[in-house]
Formats: structure tokens, sequence, C-alpha cells
């Protein structure tokens, strides 16, 4: 198990002991739904911009090309993506934290840890479906660093993160900086 | 028209070059008359509905989650040896399929939307005759089926047929219980996070937990909870996670870890019981080559053999499709064959099923939506059906 997922696990473990299911879920939820109307975190990317940008692509991959640095948020090599799966709101009208018009983020969602090679640093991010219409159809993207199957549902991208909306048909993923991974002590 | 004679001139002395011309000209002529001749005309035609032939072992149902406009995933039915679609069944949104046991009828768990996209969500349990492909009966169930890409488990028949199984999630886990014959919702049952249903015997349902155990529900005569118990650890989730995607075998299903080793467990008993596992890979080759994919491999009961897609990977690449394909012998583990597999034409193979007649054939759904059709003897390809549907990504025998 990844050192930082640990430091999540053993702390959702804490609070699992301390609290029902239910409530976890809805705090786990405010948390979540709170996280991502935060503003994101003053990184500046221009540093990192390596590379030309990638073009949109439809595309699935374990990591981006080695030695590489893609920072174009439309391109499934983007670092915040290593985890995602799903359709790129970038590509869909939206950005890599904001949902298209007329969509409605996911307030439950699963959570990575995505490291930036830009700064060397890992980040927490929420991967939030964006949902009520259909799906986007553009720039398909699958990475599963970290994933894990349904049965540990905080770490799963194959189900459907809308499921609790009002309107839960999906139509894309973003990647959102819910802060900086200190590594465990 | 004129005759063809000797008063046109032509006597004893014209060429023999010229009169082959002449002729071959007239034969054009005459040609030209016939051809100009209406045909008969095409007798008048019925409008009718194809009716399905027989079914055959080589019939396969390929599951299309439609992923670019996921409201309208299918199913199409296929046969693997005339290489035809044969038919289509509608299947909604994020759907959970599955056959009967005795293979009468396709059972869609789905969800719709009233206006398409959007709208009132209804989640239904929907039941096709296999014979027609007709819907025969629907149960509305509540707005939480469990929505996810194509799995296994996620709605299943009792072994009896009396009973049909739905997850649920929103995201508190159960699952409900349905009575396919009078298409009647029977309740729902609490599986404390545990997920997907596993069905074994007539009356009991297993669900996959968090910490790698299985839980098991026994249902009474009337469907509802008589007992439960919770297994011994399976797995480790955290060293080695275990695909979902069990393969049906003899007495119960066959699991993969994301390095590859083969969890046999027999749910013929009332409760679930684990053989020694055993690893597909070993050497230097462990680690490196890895089972991955959707529906990642499938067994061929009557012969024992267990094919899986293998790709070379690390950590994260679970879902990757194999560039190669490993068949195994299930009573001796030792690896039989391993198959390189084409990935020129449209990817690597992501979803394996096998018949399961005397003469096999190998389904492989790839990346870039083309079915490919192995011997699965000898692995070598038959056919390959270029794009059936748009993401194909779950295939079932009859």
């Amino acid at each position: 198990m990844h050192p930082l997922d640990r430091v999540f696990e053993n702390s959702a473990r804490s609070i699992a002991k301390r609290t029902s299911r239910r409530s976890l879920l809805a705090s786990v939820g405010r948390m979540l739904t709170g996280a991502a109307l935060l503003p994101l975190l003053p990184v500046d990317r221009s540093a990192r911009a390596q590379t030309p940008a990638a073009p949109a692509k439809q595309g699935s991959g374990t990591a981006p090309t080695a030695g590489k640095v893609v920072d174009d948020p439309q391109s499934c090599e983007y670092w915040k993506y290593c985890a995602i799966d799903g359709f790129l709101c970038s590509c869909c009208g939206g950005t890599s934290n904001s949902c298209p018009p007329g969509t409605q983020p996911s307030p439950i969602t699963w959570i990575g840890t995505c490291h930036n090679p830009g700064d060397g640093r890992d980040y927490i991010v929420s991967y939030n479906d964006c949902c009520g219409k259909v799906s986007c159809g553009d720039c398909f993207c699958n990475r599963n660093e970290r994933e894990k199957p349904m049965y540990r549902l905080s770490r799963n991208n194959d189900v459907n993160w809308c499921m609790a909306n009002t309107e839960s048909d999906y139509h894309c993923s973003v990647s959102v900086i819910l802060g900086v991974a200190e590594p465990e002590k | 028209m004129r005759d063809c004679g000797a008063a046109d001139g032509y006597g004893m002395g014209a060429s023999m070059h010229k009169i082959l011309t002449r002729v071959a000209l007239l034969t054009l002529f005459a040609s030209s008359r016939l051809l100009a001749a209406p045909p008969p005309p095409l007798p008048t035609e019925t409008l009718t509905v194809a009716k399905l032939g027989p079914k055959s072992p080589h019939w396969v149902y390929v599951l299309d989650e439609a992923q670019d406009n996921e409201i309208d995933a299918r199913v199409y039915l296929y046969d693997g040896d005339t290489h035809r679609r044969l038919g289509q069944i509608g299947a909604g949104f994020m759907p959970g399929i599955n056959l009967s046991p005795d293979g009468k009828t396709t059972v869609v768990a789905t969800t719709y939307f009233a206006r398409g996209g959007h709208g009132t969500r209804t989640d239904v349990v929907e039941f096709n005759d296999n014979a027609t492909l007709a819907k025969a009966g629907e149960v509305i169930v509540p707005p939480k089926h469990a929505q996810s890409l194509a799995m296994t488990f996620d709605v299943a028949y009792s072994a009896d047929g009396h009973f049909v199984y739905v997850p649920y999630l929103t995201p508190a886990a159960s699952f409900g219980v349905l009575d396919p014959v009078k298409k009647t919702l029977i309740g729902e049952i609490d599986t404390a996070g545990c997920v997907l249903v596993i069905p074994s015997g007539p009356n009991r349902v297993s669900s996959i937990c968090e910490s790698g155990r299985l839980l098991t529900v026994t249902l009474d005569a009337h469907g509802k909870e008589a007992s439960r118990a919770t297994s011994a650890p399976m797995f480790d989730p955290d060293k080695d996670p275990l695909f979902v995607q069990g393969i049906q075998s003899g007495d119960g299903y066959l699991f993969l870890t994301f390095l590859g080793e083969a969890h046999e467990v027999d749910f013929s008993k009332a409760a679930p019981t684990f053989r020694p596992t055993w690893p597909l890979v070993t050497g230097a080759d462990k680690g490196v080559w890895r089972p991955g994919g959707i529906q990642i491999g499938a067994i061929q009961r009557a012969q024992g053999k267990l094919y899986v897609a293998m790709h070379r990977g690390g950590e994260g690449s679970h879902k990757e499709g194999g560039s190669e394909i490993w068949v195994f012998d299930l009573k001796t583990h030792q690896r039989l064959a391993r198959w390189p597999f084409d990935t020129k034409p449209a990817g690597r193979a992501v979803a394996l099923q096998v018949s399961q007649d005397a003469t096999p054939l190998l389904f492989a759904a790839t990346e870039g939506a083309d079915v490919a059709i192995l011997d699965a003897q000898t692995g070598s390809l038959k056919h390959r059906e270029k794009h059936l549907g748009q993401t194909p990504s779950l295939l079932l025998n009859p």
C-alpha cells in the first residue's frame, strides 16, 4: 500500500471507529463538497511546461511517457489524472477542476494521490464526476495508479460517482487538488 | 435489319478478318437485344420479423456499454460461426447483465432517465426472452442499482432460477431480492459495505468485503434473510487486490489478483471454501506479467482450461488488456500455452469468453472494439469482427 494511502486509510479507519457509516459518508461528502469549492492552491504551472501540449486524445495508460512532463489538462498524461477514469471535463467545456456549464458536480467521489513532477510534490486529489447530461464522449482517459476494485469504494473509479446526485447521469470527470500530501513519518 | 448474306457485297474473296469482325458485331448486337429485354419482375415481399435459429454454443452475448453515449448500452447476440449479428437487447445506463440458469432469459438491471440524459431516474430489472429477444417483463427497483462499468456480478440468478439478486450502491451497499417468475420485488438486504452479488445454490448470496472476506447471506424460502456469515480472509486488498470479476468454474468461481494469484472458491456448500491459491506467474515474470482488463479470464469447464489476458505492467496497470493470452490446466496449474495476441488491428484483449462445447471458440473483445474469435484449442485466429459496437466489455455464453 502506498504510504500516502495508508495515512488516509488510518485516518478513515480512526473515524470509522468513532462514527456510524452513514455519518462518515455524510462527513466525507461535506468535506469533498467543501473541497470542491476551495480555490486551487497557488501553483505556478508555467514553469513546468517543458514540452509542447499534447493534443487531446483518447487514451489510457499507467503513467506518462518516461521523462516527459505534460502540462496540458486536455491530455490524459496530465499529472493530476493519475487515477481518473472517464471523459476529461477539460475537453467538454469545463477545466481540470470545473464542471462544464449546466452540469452538477458530484458531492461524493473517490480520492487519490498524484505526483506532480513539476514541483516534486505529491498532492491529494479528488476525482469528482460532473453530472446531469449524457457522457461527453471526448478525451476518454483511464489511468489507475493505486486504484482499487469496488470493495474499496473510496479508491474505485469504476462506479458512477453521480449516483447520489438528483440528476445522476454521468457526463465527465475532473481532478481537484485537496492539498499537499505529507509523507508518512 | 439486313440479312447477312452474299448480297451485302462480301464474297469469297473477303478476308477472314472481316468475316470475324462482322460475326462479332452481329453477336454483340444480338446480345444487346437480349439485354434490353426487361427481366421478369421480382416477387412481392412480405414484411416479417426474423426468427432466431436453434441456440448455438457458439453464440455470444456482447455487452456494449456505448461509452460515448452511455444511456444507450446494448447487448448484441452474435454468432461465432456465421459471424453475423443476430439481434440486440436494449440495456440502458451502466447495466448489469446476466443469463438465467436455463439460458432462456437475459436479465438486465439498469437505469433510465425520463428525458434521455436527464429527468426522473427509474431503475428496473428487465427480462428478455432469448428465443425472440423481445422484452418479457420487468420489475421496478429502488433507484439505487450499483451503476458501474461492466461487472460479472452486477445482477445474478439463484442456481434454481427462483430468485434474482441486484446490487445497490448509494454508496451504502445492499442488494435487492426479486421473484423473476411473479415479477415482484421481495425485499432488500444490507451487506455492511460488502459489494456485488455472487450467487450460489438456490438461496445464497456472497458479497466481497473491503477486509478481503466474503459475506454470505442465506435466504429463506420467501427470499428473506435467514442467516449471514463472514468468511475468513480470502485475500489481502492492500498487498494484492482481487479482481471482482469472478470466472465460473465447476463448483464455484475462480478469482484472480492483480499480481496473478488464482483463488478458487468452492461455492457448492453452505459456506464458501477457499482452495489453496496458485500462481499464474512465476520466476522472473512475477510482478512483470500481470492479468488485466475488464473480463480478464474465461474457463472451459469440460476441458479444465483457464484462459487469461496477460500484459507486461506494474502498479496501476490492472485494467490494461492482454497482449498475450495464457492458457492453464486447472488440475495441474501448469501453463499449457502462451499465445501472442495481435494488438495491431484494434489494441489489446480486454474481455475473454470461451464456449462450453467440444470444439470451443475463444472470444476476445479488444480496446478498439473488435471481437476476435480464436480456436480455443490452438489459439489460431478464425475471424475478427471489426467494431462490434463502441465498447464491447462483457461477453456471456448461452
